[in-house]
């Protein structure tokens, strides 16, 4: 074990091997190692300890395609699927990255289970969107996580962990295994589109022929 | 440019702020993170069951004592499988190294095999072929590679399951992976360009001519074939054809007639004019993230239209005070690399490590 994190460490010193591990901080990702491999060994508390450390970007990769109201369940039912499959783990460096995976795919799972495939939309917090949009209210937190919802996979998912969770750009590289420069760019252009959609004049501003018809899954559910 | 740098002042506050917290607060940014804080997790960790551990190994006075037994046994069933597989049929590819396959729709086949519903699942070894109809879709795992979906109407082959290179071929349809392995670790031959992993999700199609397209999710990707090589960021895309290769990436919320324009110039044989018409478009129509297209073309274009190019890519995107016009215009790739890592997409030199360890054992299958 302990020759398998010297020669992580050996990677990440050549600034070669999954960016995940280039962007965490050695100590951080030495001590992710002894926890995973606490938990291997039936150290609940270790586990526990993953737990406070990840589920914010769970929850965040979970809140980009899941509706939030099942957004918390969905963190406790990834936790459980990673602890059944703890042992296949290899890189227990790469726990953080793995986690996602499992997120985003229960996420989609989700969808496949509940919604129907003519109608794969968002569907977050429908209710209180509705309630928003009679109230004619576009600045309410659910229509505002709507349109960050509406934007690319990329986009959204960085800046829920950014203005939901609370994350800085430097945490969501380490515990999503991005690179610091790629974060960059998502919060920078996500910020972007998001302003642009939640400007009053957005929708009237873009010229109808620039809206592809790729873009338009993308658009904020309309909030008039 | 001193006026310039006073411009970007508050940008780059803002900037800092929505990056790490830093610098003078961002009111609009505020106003969001307060609005956006009541979706925050709270929920504290659960009571998760009992963890059964790994079995390891251990010196216990019981496991002394069945020492010899242990031993016996062990030397009977080596001495069998030692018989079986001299005298027995060899054993499957898919019994050695390979993907797990789930069915999520359909009836997928892994060669002449079908998954069917009651099965579920299914081993996909090396040198065998997964193919979906129309209505067929399917899920591939390997625990310490990622995870591949695909798409109705797809065919692809496991080239290679080692332990420092997996590689697939997509002959037709789609995928989409989410690979955590290290990065240049996951090979995706195409007819048309070879893709390597070096982030952590896409999308890959190719179409029956052999003409490819890749759209990047999550951290980055490489394509590669003939000399050409294309680095394609979260939120770009790549298309690529046979015989020509990786076309020019580019953001996919360019203008209509940006993109157009670049198909034109990437695969078109057109007349210089025509050429030279479509790379005004191009440099007339770029915006300051479009840098990613503007490096990529610096190598692409006639030397005499490369200083339009540089200037243009100059405009958004400064050097860094290392690399001189005069090296860009030779396209002396360290200069290049040094330009690229200063555009803020990412580190180039991952791809160059690749490159230096895998030449020659990773060519492309369909590069000449």
């Amino acid at each position: 074990m302990a020759s398998r994190s010297g020669e992580r460490v050996n990677l990440l010193a050549a600034g070669w091997g999954r960016r995940c591990v280039r962007e965490q901080s050695a100590p951080e990702f030495a001590e992710d190692a002894i926890l995973v491999s606490a938990a291997r060994d039936g150290d609940r508390a270790a586990f526990g300890r993953l737990y406070d450390r990840y589920a914010r970007m769970v929850h965040g990769v979970l809140l980009a395609k899941a509706p939030a109201c099942e957004a918390e369940d969905l963190v406790q039912e990834v936790f459980l699927l990673a602890l059944r499959r703890l042992s296949t783990l290899r890189e227990t460096g790469s726990f953080g990255a793995w986690l996602a995976v499992i997120a985003r795919n229960l996420a989609n799972d989700y969808h496949r289970r509940s919604v129907p495939e003519d109608r794969l939309e968002d569907d977050t917090s429908e209710s209180e969107i509705k309630q928003g949009n009679v109230r004619g209210d576009h600045q309410s937190p659910a229509a505002i996580l709507d349109a960050v919802k509406s934007l690319p996979d990329a986009y959204k998912e960085t800046l829920i962990l950014r203005l939901v969770e609370g994350m800085t750009g430097p945490e969501i590289a380490a515990r999503t295994g991005l690179t610091h420069g790629s974060v960059r760019v998502n919060l920078h252009r996500g910020m972007q589109q998001l302003r642009a959609k939640l400007s009053p004049n957005a929708s009237k501003d873009r010229p109808e022929k620039e809206r592809s018809e790729k873009e338009r899954p993308e658009q904020a559910a309309p909030l008039s | 440019m001193g006026n310039n740098k006073m411009e970007n002042e508050p940008q780059a506050r803002s900037d800092n702020y929505l990056w790490d917290g830093s610098g003078e607060p961002d009111p609009e940014i505020q106003t969001l993170e307060a609005l956006l804080g009541s979706f925050r997790h709270e929920r504290p960790a659960p009571v998760f069951p009992e963890i059964v551990p790994d079995r390891r190994w251990t010196i216990r006075p019981w496991r002394l004592r069945l020492f010899p037994v242990l031993v016996t046994t062990a030397a009977v069933v080596a001495i069998a499988v030692a018989t079986f597989l001299v005298y027995g049929r060899k054993p499957t590819p898919a019994a050695v190294a390979g993907w797990n396959v789930s069915r999520v729709a359909g009836v997928p086949r892994i060669g002449p095999t079908a998954i069917s519903e009651k099965k579920g699942t299914s081993r996909l070894g090396v040198g065998q072929i997964l193919e979906t109809d129309h209505q067929s879709r399917a899920s591939l795992q390997a625990d310490d590679v990622g995870q591949i979906e695909v798409e109705p109407n797809t065919r692809l082959r496991l080239l290679t399951m080692a332990a420092g290179l997996k590689r697939i071929a997509l002959d037709r349809g789609t995928i989409h992976t989410y690979i955590w392995a290290p990065a240049g670790q996951f090979v995706v031959d195409t007819p048309s360009a070879m893709t390597v992993d070096l982030g952590c999700a896409y999308t890959l199609q190719v179409d029956d001519s052999g003409a490819g397209l890749v759209r990047t999710s999550m951290g980055w990707v490489g394509f590669k074939l003939n000399g050409h090589e294309s680095f394609i960021p979260a939120g770009a895309a790549c298309a690529t054809k046979p015989k020509v290769g990786p076309g020019t990436p580019y953001f996919e919320d360019a203008s209509s007639e940006f993109r157009a324009a670049l198909a034109r110039f990437d695969f078109e044989d057109g007349t210089p004019p025509q050429r030279a018409g479509d790379l005004a478009i191009v440099l007339g129509e770029s915006r300051k993230h479009d840098a990613l297209t503007l490096w990529h073309l610096l190598a692409r274009v006639d030397e005499g239209q490369r200083v339009l190019v540089y200037d243009r890519l100059r405009e958004f995107a400064p050097p860094p005070a290392s690399v001189s016009k005069e090296g860009i215009l030779r396209l002396e790739q360290p200069m290049l690399d040094l330009w690229w890592n200063a555009l803020g997409f990412d580190d180039i030199s991952v791809w160059r490590h690749w490159e230096r360890s895998w030449s020659g054992a990773v060519t492309p299958v369909h590069e000449k």
